[in-house]
């Protein structure tokens, strides 16, 4: 059998996954506390797959070894956190940046600034202990809806006429959505401070 | 509806005021072209009935000042017979429409009405104000980032746009954005202010609506 691309790290990584999960978990847990409601609605974490680490590196140009894996590629562990309310997103991007041994490499707020096609959420890429890269997605429920719905969508991203149409519809279904999000959250807000 | 009047002889000014008030419109009047401006830029108009000649300030020179200002409420002008000049700059300025006099009263009437039922939302399909645009065709609300209001935020916003230079209060904001419907409430203006106050924020814009509950209301731009 062929060597495993992270060669014996993986368990290692598995820790990290667990202890990144657990403090999220710690979080939602006195959040749910504070104000009866968890601000976390699902939250998904994976070690990248062998098969998809190697193609990943095939792709990028990349020796496919056990530093392309963990060095020069960020993604080989992966967490999404998806969120009731766009301010909880922040909530817990200021906790995951606070945790102990924690080092933020990168950070891209692409819900202040949505990517053109309109797809919004915050990256962040932090570095644990030193030693191992995690690539985490936050994003609201809406946010994350319209990601999963446009990925079901498989049109032509390139720039035809009808293309163009339909990158412009869908821009307009991200812009609806998010300010229906931001609607959600100024009722919840209303509610919460009785203002 | 609210009618701004400007015209500096007396008795017609007092005549034009009355027959408005008997059509329904509250009034203001002005006497001279800087009374007319500092009113027109502190409070919120359904028309503006500007003479073209009156002391201080020229009814062209007050026009022009509040188009200049972004302030789109509908002008009717009132010119000379002899004074073609004077509407062909009047009308290149902004103006709505003009009347010349001597005039029959009923027919100013007529074109007051016309004027304030054309109202002055479609005049613009893009309004700006610090970082901000607002498109009317599309209800995008736009600073570093996009997101489609409602037709009442994009109203509400609107109309918060077009009195940027004062304050609005709940009154105008019921008769103008919710039509006076009669379950629109403090409470429900309040809602909506809100709901812009988070959607500026989500955009990242520098504007800013300032008041509390209740009211008045003023689009602000934070430096």
């Amino acid at each position: 059998m062929e060597d495993s691309i992270y060669g014996n790290h993986r368990e290692a990584m598995i820790d990290v996954m667990n202890i990144i999960m657990g403090s999220i978990d710690e979080l939602r847990a006195n959040m749910t506390e504070e104000h009866g409601s968890d601000p976390v609605e699902h939250c998904l974490a994976r070690i990248k797959s062998e098969e998809s680490m190697r193609e990943k590196c095939r792709r990028q140009g990349l020796p496919e070894t056990t530093e392309s894996a963990l060095e020069v590629i960020h993604d080989a562990i992966g967490i999404r956190v998806v969120c009731a309310f766009i301010s909880d997103v922040y909530r817990v991007r200021d906790h995951l940046k606070a945790m102990d041994k924690v080092e933020v490499i990168e950070e891209k707020d692409y819900i202040k600034h949505a990517k053109p096609n309109g797809y919004r959420s915050l990256h962040l890429i932090l570095k644990y202990d030193n030693k191992y890269y995690v690539e985490i997605q936050l994003r609201t429920i809406s946010m994350d809806t319209w990601a999963a719905l446009e990925h079901h969508i498989h049109y032509k991203k390139e720039v035809g006429e009808q293309d163009k149409l339909i990158i412009a519809e869908l821009k307009r279904c991200a812009d609806e959505l998010a300010s229906t999000d931001m609607s959600m959250q100024t009722i919840r807000d209303m509610i919460r401070n009785d203002i | 509806m609210k009618i701004l009047l400007a015209e500096d002889t007396k008795d017609l000014n007092k005549v034009v005021t009355q027959m408005l008030e008997m059509q329904g419109f509250d009034v203001d009047s002005a006497f001279d072209g800087e009374e007319a401006l500092k009113l027109a830029l502190s409070n919120g108009y359904d028309g503006i009935v500007l003479d073209i000649m009156m002391p201080k300030l020229s009814g062209l020179q007050v026009l022009k000042e509040i188009r200049s200002r972004n302030i789109l409420t509908p002008v009717l002008m009132l010119t000379a017979k002899a004074e073609v000049d004077d509407r062909v700059e009047g009308l290149d300025a902004g103006a709505d429409d003009y009347l010349t006099k001597p005039f029959a009263m009923k027919e100013l009437m007529a074109r007051v009405k016309a004027l304030t039922r054309r109202g002055s939302q479609y005049a613009a399909k893009e309004l700006s104000f610090g970082d901000l645009t607002l498109k009317s065709e599309s209800l995008e609300l736009i600073a570093s980032n996009t997101v489609r209001l409602s037709i009442k935020e994009f109203s509400l916003m609107q109309t918060l746009l077009l009195n940027q230079e004062h304050e609005v209060d709940n009154n105008y904001l019921i008769e103008h954005v919710w039509n006076d419907e009669k379950d629109a409430s403090e409470e429900t203006v309040w809602l909506y202010v809100n709901f812009l106050q988070g959607k500026l924020s989500y955009v990242d814009s520098n504007v800013e609506i300032k008041g509390h509950k209740g009211g008045p209301f003023r689009v602000v731009i934070n430096e």
